[in-house]
């Protein structure tokens, strides 16, 4: 990559935020952190090759065409069913957005129980404002990194979810993150979930395409609070188009005796990369972080966790599974952070990855970073290919080579699959990977 | 075991025992790198133009190049490379033919640091001998054993007596496996780099000896830029050791040197380190900087190059000993043990670079963290495509004791060819306070239990130190772990 | 050789010895029973010295000396041997030069030279005779990958090795099948001399079959609450403790 295109990126950014800021929602405060985050835009500009946390990824590509992109205000297409992209069992509490902007049209939102608020980010930074003040920007830094830096500049709308304390919402709330259209576009979705004290909640975002005939890109930042005694999942499943690339983080908060848990499928999509970094700010927090993901054609797929354990006595646990066909990429960059506070803590971080194809490729980082004495910290990292005697043990009692190599594939995505703790969620689950893996 | 061999003497000691300087008169250069600097350490070695030519491309390469500053976990301050004396050596007569030659202070210098550079001596009662390369300040002083070795075709040297004696081998060999574009620390060693070792086993021939090279950094304010160039030809066999040391100084003196492996086909060399360079005082006062770039290549089928290190030393360790396996069948290995006490810190690791079909490698780290210190594991795994049947388990362990260290982990791991294995496993852990306890009811007081416990953790590694080493290496990480278990 | 008296220990707070009283003389052993909870590990960490354990009343000499004054290893060399319920695993380092080290340590304490090597390796091979174990075992890394009846047969041999003058065995019998208990217990009285004294911590009455004790007391909520002779084992194994309980209960 040459400076010269680099820099074009960096600014047309920077123009554009000049030229949409005015139009941007939110009140006096939400403006001086967009400035503050454009600033740190500046600073940081977009992650180059020397970058050790975009090693392999480039991203510079993606930033290279010449349409500006930049436009917060796509109007909201209409027409389509969202029918085509709900789960059975989750139909009940669904917000959609479409191409990152809030559309009433399609979300309906009609059994939350009492308090449990689900409404558009935009509307939450005029009618609770006191929630957005408290949380918003405070666990997805915009200093740290170039695209959480984009998104609180550009970020207009999202999904904002707050549960009350001493609140179980029984029913799952299922975000449908829709891109569409025909010109190129640049969106910037965000999320912020509240989750109060002794609270439970389930949610499913997924991340589709219709009709989507021009490049888009989406970075979409979502910030969780689990307060002290909460359970919350978090499951994300990205099935987006060939033409949508996806540059998603998620930044949690754990307060003590929490309990969180995230699940990343995924599934299509040309260029992903999804950051997920929990802080656990309070003692005695669990946290799980589950990953699978399925790449084909030239799809390039990253993954970045980060578990702070700044407090004693929390618990972290990570799975990330892959399976790589065709000349598609993938990327495993896991890091578990001890501060010296964090005595008795209990690690762990297991990435395993299957090539099925010569021109398939994988990059595994696993982290440790250790600044505390008294833990208990493990990694482990495998790539290979199926194993062969258990194939042959399979064929010797009459499978196929095709049925016996999906059926250890299918048996090496359950470890994570089972983790999802929502049947019918599991069970679509189930059966997009079954018929991705006999294709 | 050897008479001659003072190293093995029993002496365990919390201070750095290498720490004095000797009092020799030295010729050096004026401080400061230019190019005239450049071109007065190849007058003073009367080196052919071809030689400085080298020297002028690196160094002005160097000078487009950055430190590398952002990916590795250490912290220094800014090095200042105008206030360093590049070229130092004994003032010495030009020839030295015998030991009755050599500046007596120097046989004393040596003496004291347990190296025995008379022949007669080490050969009393030793089953097997070690050749000696000693190198002080920037220039070898004696090789020892050159005629046994030379009967048998082994040319082992000074790096510049290879340059004028085996111009062939320096140009085909030298910067081809680490060139000088390879990093900033590469090009400036391939630019200033005074003196080292060279060693030529021919093909077929299994070396009597362990081979060893020991450095000695003295005079005040110099860097040490030595360079190693190894060559096993065809079918050959070689384990060269390394040891370093330095003395006690308030300031920081740089390191950077380059080592350079070559393997032929069905050809085996076993390198071995145990660096114990000056570390720095309790407070983090002093010590060396030591940026060294060691790779091997294996050039060709069924050769293999292992290395094994033990590092103790140095304010700050960067350093990942590496292997290139382009060869079919090739293996390449790496065992390595890394202490880090006060305020050291330490990045190493390794590289294995899988190009041949069937390559196989083995990375085993153990990582010891005390006092204030940092230390980290960096290791790349890389498989390349076409590289089939690769194999690699790397296995990283690291030991905190206390808990105002830092054990860190970072592996890289690519891979481009869907028949490969690899598989890494890390683990890090606090020191059993419960193991201390048991040895201490059987009578072993904490210091021991402690020397007992962190040698049995590292007991993979220095199996594979050759026996002299191997006592040492022990000696050592009972030394540098004194006193970090209250 | 031991007295303790009015011993008061806990952990982190919470007591758990509340006024311990024995006397134990050389050449005698000594069995302490007593049910779950009862402090009978928590007795043997003490007289060990583990730092987790603090002492708040009462004294414990050993050969005349304060034994509470002692560091672990001190105590160990003044002849204080535990053999562990939960014997500890050291990897990489071998049994034989784990002995050697000890035993050099506690020559050196008592200010004689390290072992002559020949004489060392005799005497490993007496001993682990005594218990029945094989060459390649001695070899191995301290109690790494052994079985629960090899380890507690490497904490009888390291007792042989190492001819304390008082050995505590912390439940040794535990875990261990009826083979594996005999060879325990031959190894032990085998040891058995006028010079050394064992206690003998059980919760069965089992091991009191083969290591016949001279004494036998009951250990209930950190106090001994009763003593007497090998045919109080008996009565223990016949009624359970409930009975002790119900006493302890009415006192």
């Amino acid at each position: 990559m040459t400076t010269a295109e680099k820099i074009g990126a960096d600014e047309r950014l920077i123009q554009g935020f000049s030229k949409n800021k005015a139009q941007l929602p939110g009140s006096k405060r939400i403006a001086s952190l967009r400035e503050q985050a454009i600033l740190d835009f500046q600073k940081l500009g977009l992650p180059g090759r020397k970058s050790e946390e975009y090693k392999y990824s480039n991203v510079q590509p993606l930033f290279k065409e010449e349409a500006s992109l930049v436009n917060t205000n796509l109007p909201a297409a209409n027409g389509f069913s969202i029918e085509q992209f709900q789960l059975p069992g989750l139909k009940e509490n669904t917000a959609v957005l479409v191409n990152g902007v809030f559309s009433p049209a399609h979300s309906s939102l009609n059994k939350l129980p009492k308090g449990v608020i689900v409404c558009s980010l935009k509307e939450a930074f005029s009618k609770n404002e006191k929630l957005v003040e408290q949380h918003y920007s405070k666990y997805a830094q915009s200093g740290t990194d170039a695209f959480l830096a984009l998104s609180t500049s550009f970020a207009g709308d999202g999904v904002f979810v707050y549960v009350p304390d001493n609140t179980i919402a029984e029913q799952a709330i299922h975000i449908i993150s829709v891109v569409t259209g025909s010109t190129p576009s640049l969106i910037f979705p965000r999320n912020l979930f509240i989750i109060g004290k002794n609270s439970g909640v389930q949610i499913v975002e997924s991340f589709a395409a219709h009709a989507l005939s021009a490049k888009s890109i989406c970075i979409a930042v979502t910030e969780v609070f689990v307060d002290e005694n909460a359970k919350a999942q978090y499951y994300k499943l990205q099935e987006d188009s060939g033409s949508a690339s996806l540059i998603s983080a998620t930044h949690a908060r754990q307060e003590r005796n929490s309990h969180f848990d995230t699940n990343t499928v995924t599934l299509s999509g040309e260029w992903i990369r999804n950051n997920l970094e929990i802080a656990l700010e309070g003692e005695n927090c669990e946290t799980h972080l589950n990953g699978l993901f399925l790449t084909e054609g030239k799809q390039h797929v990253d993954n970045h966790t980060l578990v702070d354990h700044r407090k004693p006595h929390c618990q972290s646990n990570q799975l990330y599974k892959g399976i790589l066909g065709d000349k598609s990429t993938g990327v495993f960059n896991g890091k578990i952070f001890v501060r010296p506070d964090a005595q008795k803590t209990n690690a762990y971080q297991s990435s395993r990855n299957i090539l099925l194809s010569d021109d398939a490729s994988i990059n595994t980082k696993p982290q440790l970073e250790i600044y505390a004495d008294d833990v208990k910290c493990s990694h482990g990292s495998t790539t290979g290919q199926l194993n062969e005697d258990a194939m042959f043990y399979l064929r010797s009692r009459g499978l196929s080579t095709d049925s016996a190599r999906n059926l250890l594939l299918s048996a090496f995505a359950n470890d994570v699959l089972e983790t999802v703790r929502i049947k019918e969620l599991k069970d679509h689950l189930d059966e997009l990977v079954r018929k991705r893996l006999e294709k | 075991m050897a008479s001659g061999n003072d190293i093995l003497k029993e002496h365990i000691s919390s201070d750095y025992k290498y720490g004095f300087s000797s009092d020799i008169e030295m010729e050096t250069a004026p401080k400061g790198l230019n190019e005239d600097i450049v071109r007065f350490i190849s007058k003073k070695k009367n080196e052919p133009e071809w030689m400085l030519e080298s020297r002028l491309k690196a160094f002005r390469h160097w000078l487009t190049m950055e430190e590398p500053r952002h990916w590795p976990h250490l912290q220094f301050p800014k090095i200042d490379y105008q206030d360093i004396i590049y070229y130092a050596a004994p003032k010495k007569k030009t020839e030295v033919k015998s030991l009755d030659e050599v500046d007596p202070e120097l046989l004393a210098t040596f003496s004291k640091l347990g190296i025995s550079l008379e022949e007669q001596k080490r050969l009393v009662g030793m089953q097997s001998t070690i050749a000696v390369d000693a190198v002080f300040d920037s220039v070898s002083v004696k090789t020892t054993f050159r005629e046994t070795l030379l009967e048998k075709g082994i040319i082992f040297c000074s790096f510049s007596e290879a340059v004028h004696d085996h111009p062939e081998l320096i140009k085909k060999y030298m910067g081809s496996v680490v060139p000088y574009t390879d990093n900033y620390f590469a090009a400036l060693n391939a630019a200033v780099f005074s003196d080292g070792s060279f060693c030529y086993i021919p093909k077929g021939v299994r070396c009597p000896m362990e081979l060893s090279t020991y450095f000695r950094i003295n005079t005040a304010g110099t860097g040490q830029f030595e360079r190693t160039l190894i060559i096993a030809d065809e079918g050959a066999y070689v384990s060269y050791l390394e040891g370093c040391t330095a003395p006690q100084r308030d300031e920081n003196q740089l390191h950077a040197a380059v080592v350079e492996i070559i393997s032929h086909r069905n050809a085996e060399v076993k390198y071995s380190t145990v660096q114990n360079w000056y570390p720095g005082d309790k407070n983090g006062k002093g010590g060396v900087y030591n940026f060294v770039t060691k790779r091997g290549i294996c050039l060709e089928e069924n050769s293999k190059i292992s290395w094994t290190q033990v590092e103790t030393g140095s304010a700050i360790t960067w350093k990942y000993p590496s292997v290139i396996l382009k060869g079919d069948n090739a293996i390449g290995e790496f065992y390595s043990v890394a202490v880090t006490n006060n305020f050291q810190q330490a990045d190493t690791g390794t590289k294995m670079i899988h190009l041949g079909k069937n390559t196989r490698s083995t990375i085993v780290s153990k990582g010891i963290s005390a006092g204030k210190s940092n230390n980290s594991y960096r290791g790349l795994v890389r498989v390349a495509k076409g590289a089939s049947n690769a194999r690699n388990y790397s296995q990283c362990d690291s030991l905190l004791m206390g808990d105002k260290c830092g054990a860190h982990t970072f592996p890289y791991i690519e891979i481009k060819d869907k028949s490969a294995v690899v598989e890494h496993e890390a683990t890090t852990s606090k020191i059993g306070e419960d193991q201390i306890f048991y040895c201490k009811q059987r009578g072993i007081d904490t210091e021991k239990a402690v020397s007992l416990i962190v040698n049995g953790y590292c007991k993979e590694v220095l199996n594979q130190l050759p026996m002299e080493f191997a006592v040492e290496a022990q000696k050592l990480l009972a030394v540098s772990l004194e006193g970090s278990v209250g | 050789m031991l007295q303790i008296k009015n011993l008061h220990a806990g952990i982190e707070g919470k007591e758990i010895l509340k006024g311990i009283n024995l006397d134990v003389k050389a050449g005698e052993v000594h069995a302490i029973m007593g049910p779950n909870g009862s402090g009978k590990s928590t007795l043997s960490s003490v007289l060990a010295g583990k730092e987790e354990y603090e002492v708040s009343e009462g004294e414990v000499k050993f050969k005349g000396k304060d034994l509470l004054e002692l560091s672990p290893e001190d105590r160990a060399r003044e002849g204080l041997f535990l053999a562990f319920q939960y014997p500890v695993e050291i990897p990489g380092v071998s049994n034989i030069n784990f002995l050697k080290t000890a035993i050099n340590e506690i020559r050196a304490y008592r200010g004689q030279g390290p072992m002559d090597a020949k004489e060392f390796l005799a005497k490993v091979k007496e001993k682990q005779a005594f218990v029945e174990m094989t060459g390649n075992l001695a070899n191995r890394s301290v109690n790494e990958g052994f079985s629960g009846g090899e380890k507690k047969r490497n904490e009888i041999f390291q007792l042989a090795m190492l001819e304390p003058v008082l050995a505590v065995l912390d439940e040794t019998d535990s875990g261990l099948d009826i083979d594996a208990l005999r060879i325990v217990a031959n190894g032990v009285n085998k040891l058995r001399s006028k010079d050394r004294a064992f206690v003998v911590i059980t919760h069965y009455q089992r091991l009191l079959d083969h290591i016949v004790p001279d004494v036998v007391h009951v250990l209930f909520d950190g106090k001994i609450v009763k003593s007497g002779g090998k045919e109080l084992a008996l009565e223990l194994e016949k009624k359970g403790y409930d009975w002790i309980k119900k006493e302890a209960a009415i006192a």
